[in-house]
């Protein structure tokens, strides 16, 4: 869309229409002329060549009379009929591996892919409305791993996801570390997660209250007893830049976007017996069916996995499947433990606030803020109390919570932040796992083919190039290769065994 | 010949007017019961080449094999579509089989022709069918693609041949076979007998098919549905060997000269679509690819003229029928239970299906042309004559069988062993329908072991 807006203004034939004296259609052009003044000086006519073709074969169709058989062709927007792997949501994990499937195909071709996404405009999705951090300093080695290893795709971006004749991916990583704050009967804890960090590779530093004065004199260190600051690898990007990449890179290599709702499948039921006497309903699904946005118009697309990357929603998802809708005490009656938390970010202006320095600060009240920008903005939220999560019907954004919950505290951190005026703020949902808050990767035992990439609870954005990656192996190499996220299964969902995470923000 | 040829015919009414919960066991039966007739043919006196003979029709060594190939696949066709054909309205279910049973007379009389116009209008009569089975009830939308490549490259190869056959007839008289052998040679010389002898030809080479105009050949067999892949595999493209044999008898002295290009083409296919085979990420394009590498030797064999070449020409057909058929059957069990041609999505079956891992295992085999079974009997014979024709073909030949070798066992390996993948852990067992159809394969391919005398020919 972008190269269209700029192209439109140079090109000398725009004026013509205009001296035809038509006034209608000098109007409509007005009404397409582009406001931005940042474009290229000159025409690029490779770049834009996509667009002429489009623009000649579109004048040839209509030049020529017309066809009885356009009418037969159908709607173009229908996902294909088949297609071998379906990626249910098309935030940043479903793009993610997406890309890691075209990746590890062996031959070009050899899978095809096919993404489902049922608001373009992401409007409610996880991806575009996070804050954007990339962390390492998590309890649980596995997310460390995670972390570490999509810290290092995202820094050699344009190694993985450049495509030949486009711009380069341009994240805006801020690598200003994320800085976690402990009190008196935290600190312990605090130690613990760094010694495993260190061993896990992390390049964390540990402060005490002192130092952490020393170098962040803007900080109230009056009941901190100890600081964790993430050196490397840890830090900010822009979220929608990175979910564009791997949608554009995927693109590139064949995966077709569809725009749709998932709203039910098709499967097979096989009965099976347990050892103990107990029947299980095994399913398989055999078709997807995707309804078109604002039609009842479907298209039942044949499959042989589904790949479940719809986050918050996901557990609905899973629902169609029958997951949850057993009988208590059985395989089945578990249900699908993700659920939407809505979470609110708020945008404040502070301009004598903390300078270009400042790191990811996360308060042990939970209170956490980080810079935005380049103009004394900064960002900042914290997750509500168990006991008073907000409704997730919409994405109203409360004020007064932050008044009640977010400011105090700010303001008794950084004494800056007594003087601030919110600019905005908006809220997201995170896809959280009420078991443990940490990622489900795998399959179900009770649906053959459908894998789980979901219930990250607030850490998924920074956990997706290595998570795609994950699920990619699962599907192609049959089992984890580069990082072995097994305890990450369903398993410990049947089990009750929660993985807990105890760095969660 | 007509006691097989009559009761196929009844069987179009059979398919339309018996009562549905019995279509399929029916119309299975009386396939059978045809085929069993059909084994009658083969007692071949060799005394008389031609047997069975009446106005318009007989048999001989060349032609019995290939009936009785086509009379068993129509059975083994009914088999395999029961399964995917079980969902439609029983109207489009009967016009299936009605399709598939049209396609079995057509062939019958194309094969017994004794008159090569009648033999020309029974193979253009064989591209309906089978168009309309490619188009009507493929899987994916390039189907429309490939019925239009599979439609036009035949047309386009074959109208030279009903001009050319016009022009034999004009200047010899007959056209039936049973006396042009006993014609002079023509008096081929001027530069339009060359462009006569190609027309002659062409048409069955690119229904083989040759290498250069294979490209319709991939296509069809993916996108047709099962039946109508093993149809293809197994008998439409022997259409075009059996042609060629038939017509070589007329084009002495000029095929001494103009046949080398079409051997390099073919030999260089076997090894061009080998390699192609060994890339290939779609289970059914494999064995597609895997089909035009067996023809080309089956073409180059045909085009060199010598009673070993065309033994070992008609051994290849009948052998590459039944194995590409088998083959395409267990493609088939695959897609049936994970929607997906992919090989990389279903590998390590042989932990979930063991019985059909030895299925796999004995048609990989025979892929590769596995001791003793016809396989290497007749790519053996093809060799040899080559090389006695000259030496040279052995590198060519030679390294097309190493290959073929390479790919069958890739096929195998990458579907049956390795880790099984999370998503196919609950798969339907193997039904007894499936087994009895790669059964009904492999047995008359293994039979054949034990007396190859009834695909050798007119060699003794």
């Amino acid at each position: 869309m972008w190269p269209r807006l700029f192209a439109k203004v140079r090109s000398p034939r725009g004026s013509l229409p205009c001296s035809r004296g038509t006034p209608g259609r000098c109007g409509r052009l007005t009404a397409q002329q582009n406001l931005s003044t940042g474009g290229p000086l000159r025409n690029d006519f490779f770049k834009e060549l996509e667009q002429h073709l489009a623009g000649m074969r579109k004048k040839a169709a209509g030049a020529l009379t017309g066809s009885s058989w356009g009418s037969l062709r159908g709607n173009p927007d229908l996902p294909p009929k088949r297609a071998d792997v379906v990626i249910v949501g098309g935030g940043v994990m479903g793009w993610s591996i997406a890309y890691w499937l075209k990746q590890k195909e062996m031959v070009q071709g050899g899978l095809q892919i096919v993404v489902v996404e049922r608001d373009l405009t992401y409007s409610k999705a996880s991806t575009v409305l996070s804050a954007g951090g990339i962390r390492q300093q998590f309890s649980l080695p596995e997310n460390i791993h995670l972390s570490l290893a999509s810290a290092d795709f995202i820094r050699n971006i344009n190694e993985h996801l450049g495509v030949l004749g486009e711009d380069p991916v341009d994240l805006q990583f801020n690598h200003s570390g994320y800085l976690f704050l402990a009190s008196e009967k935290a600190a312990h804890i605090m130690e613990q997660n760094y010694n495993t960090q260190r061993q896990a590779g992390a390049k964390v530093a540990l402060l005490s209250p002192s130092q952490l004065k020393e170098k962040f004199p803007w900080v109230n260190t009056e009941d901190v007893a100890l600081a964790s600051h993430g050196l490397e690898n840890e830090g900010w990007f822009d979220p929608w830049t990175l979910l564009n990449a791997f949608r554009r890179k995927a693109i590139s290599m064949g995966v077709i976007q569809c725009c749709g709702e998932v709203t039910d499948f098709k499967y097979t039921i096989n009965v099976m017996m347990t050892a103990d006497g107990e029947r299980l309903d095994v399913r398989r699904i055999n078709h997807v069916k995707v309804q078109m946005p604002n039609s009842l118009e479907y298209q039942p697309v044949e499959c042989a996995l589904v790949v479940n990357a719809a986050g918050a929603f996901s557990g609905k998802l899973a629902e169609m499947l029958g997951i949850g809708l057993g009988s208590k005490g059985s395989i089945a009656g578990v249900p699908f433990p993700v659920e939407p938390r809505k979470r609110y970010v708020y945008v404040v202006h502070c301009p004598d606030g903390p300078g270009l320095d400042t790191p990811f600060l996360v308060d042990f009240s939970g209170v956490y803020f980080r810079r935005e920008g380049l103009g004394g903005n900064y960002i900042t939220g914290v997750s509500p109390e168990e006991g008073e999560e907000p409704d997730t019907g919409n994405l109203e954004v409360d004020h007064q919570f932050f008044e009640d919950k977010i400011w105090p505290r700010l303001a008794h951190r950084v004494p800056a932040f007594e003087k601030l005026k919110v600019a905005s703020g908006w809220a997201g949902f995170y896809d959280y796992n009420t078991l443990d808050q940490n990622a489900i990767i795998g399959t179900h035992p009770l649906i053959g083919n459908m894998y789980f990439a979901s219930g990250f609870s607030g850490h998924g954005l920074q956990h997706s190039p290595a998570a795609g990656r994950a699920v990619a192996e699962l599907i192609v190499d049959g089992n984890f290769k580069t990082l072995d996220l097994r305890r990450l299964g369903f398993n410990r969902v049947l089990m009750e065994e929660p993985v807990l995470e105890k760095n969660i923000v | 010949m007509l006691k097989v040829l009559f009761p196929t015919i009844m069987l179009l009414p059979l398919t339309w007017l018996c009562p549905q919960k019995k279509l399929w066991s029916l119309t299975l039966l009386y396939s059978l019961m045809i085929s069993f007739l059909s084994l009658l043919w083969l007692k071949m006196p060799l005394q008389t080449n031609w047997t069975h003979l009446n106005l318009y029709m007989a048999t001989d060594h060349l032609s019995t094999p290939l009936l009785v190939l086509t009379c068993w696949l129509l059975p083994l066709m009914i088999i395999a579509s029961q399964n995917h054909m079980s969902q439609e309205p029983i109207n489009r279910q009967r016009t299936f089989i009605l399709l598939l049973t049209s396609l079995q007379i057509f062939l019958i009389l194309a094969f017994s022709a004794t008159e090569m116009i009648m033999f020309y209008v029974m193979f253009e009569a064989t591209l309906i069918p089978t168009l309309f089975i490619i188009t009507r009830w493929g899987n994916q939308t390039e189907r429309l693609n490939a019925g239009t490549y599979f439609l036009f490259y035949t047309l386009a190869g074959s109208l030279p041949l009903l001009v050319a056959l016009l022009l034999l007839q004009n200047s010899v008289g007959t056209l039936s076979l049973l006396t042009l052998q006993f014609t002079n040679p023509l008096p081929l010389s001027s530069y339009a007998d060359k462009i006569w002898w190609t027309g002659c030809l062409l048409a069955f080479l690119v229904k083989m098919p040759l290498y250069g105009t294979h490209l319709w050949l991939p296509k069809a067999h993916v996108e047709a549905p099962i039946a109508g892949s093993m149809i293809l595999a197994a008998v439409l493209l022997k259409l075009g060997g059996y042609g060629m044999m038939r017509i070589m008898l007329m084009l002495e002295p000029l095929t001494k000269e103009l046949s080398y290009p079409f051997i390099i083409l073919a030999l260089w296919g076997v090894i061009m679509t080998s390699s192609i085979c060994l890339r290939q990420t779609d289970l059914k394009s494999l064995i597609a690819y895997s089909s035009v590498s067996h023809m080309g030797l089956v073409a180059a064999a045909i085009l060199i003229q010598t009673p070993w070449s065309f033994t070992g020409a008609l051994i290849l057909m009948i052998a590459h029928g039944l194995t590409s058929s088998a083959l395409f059957c267990l493609a088939n069990t695959n897609y049936e239970r994970t929607h997906s041609r992919t090989m990389v999505l279903a590998r390590g079956l042989q932990m979930v299906l063991p019985i059909m891992t030895t299925w796999w295992f004995l048609a990989s085999l025979a892929n590769l042309a596995l001791p003793p079974l016809p396989n290497l009997m007749g790519e053996i014979m093809i060799v040899t004559s080559l090389f006695n024709w000259s030496p040279w073909t052995l590198l060519l030949t030679g390294l097309g069988m190493l290959i073929t070798a390479g790919y069958s066992l890739y096929m195998f390996l990458m579907t049956q062993r390795g880790p099984i993948p999370n998503h196919i852990i609950s798969l339907n067992p193997t039904h007894t329908r499936e087994h009895l159809l790669i059964t009904l394969h492999l047995i008359p391919l293994l039979l054949l072991i034990l007396k190859p005398e009834l695909i050798w020919g007119w060699t003794a």
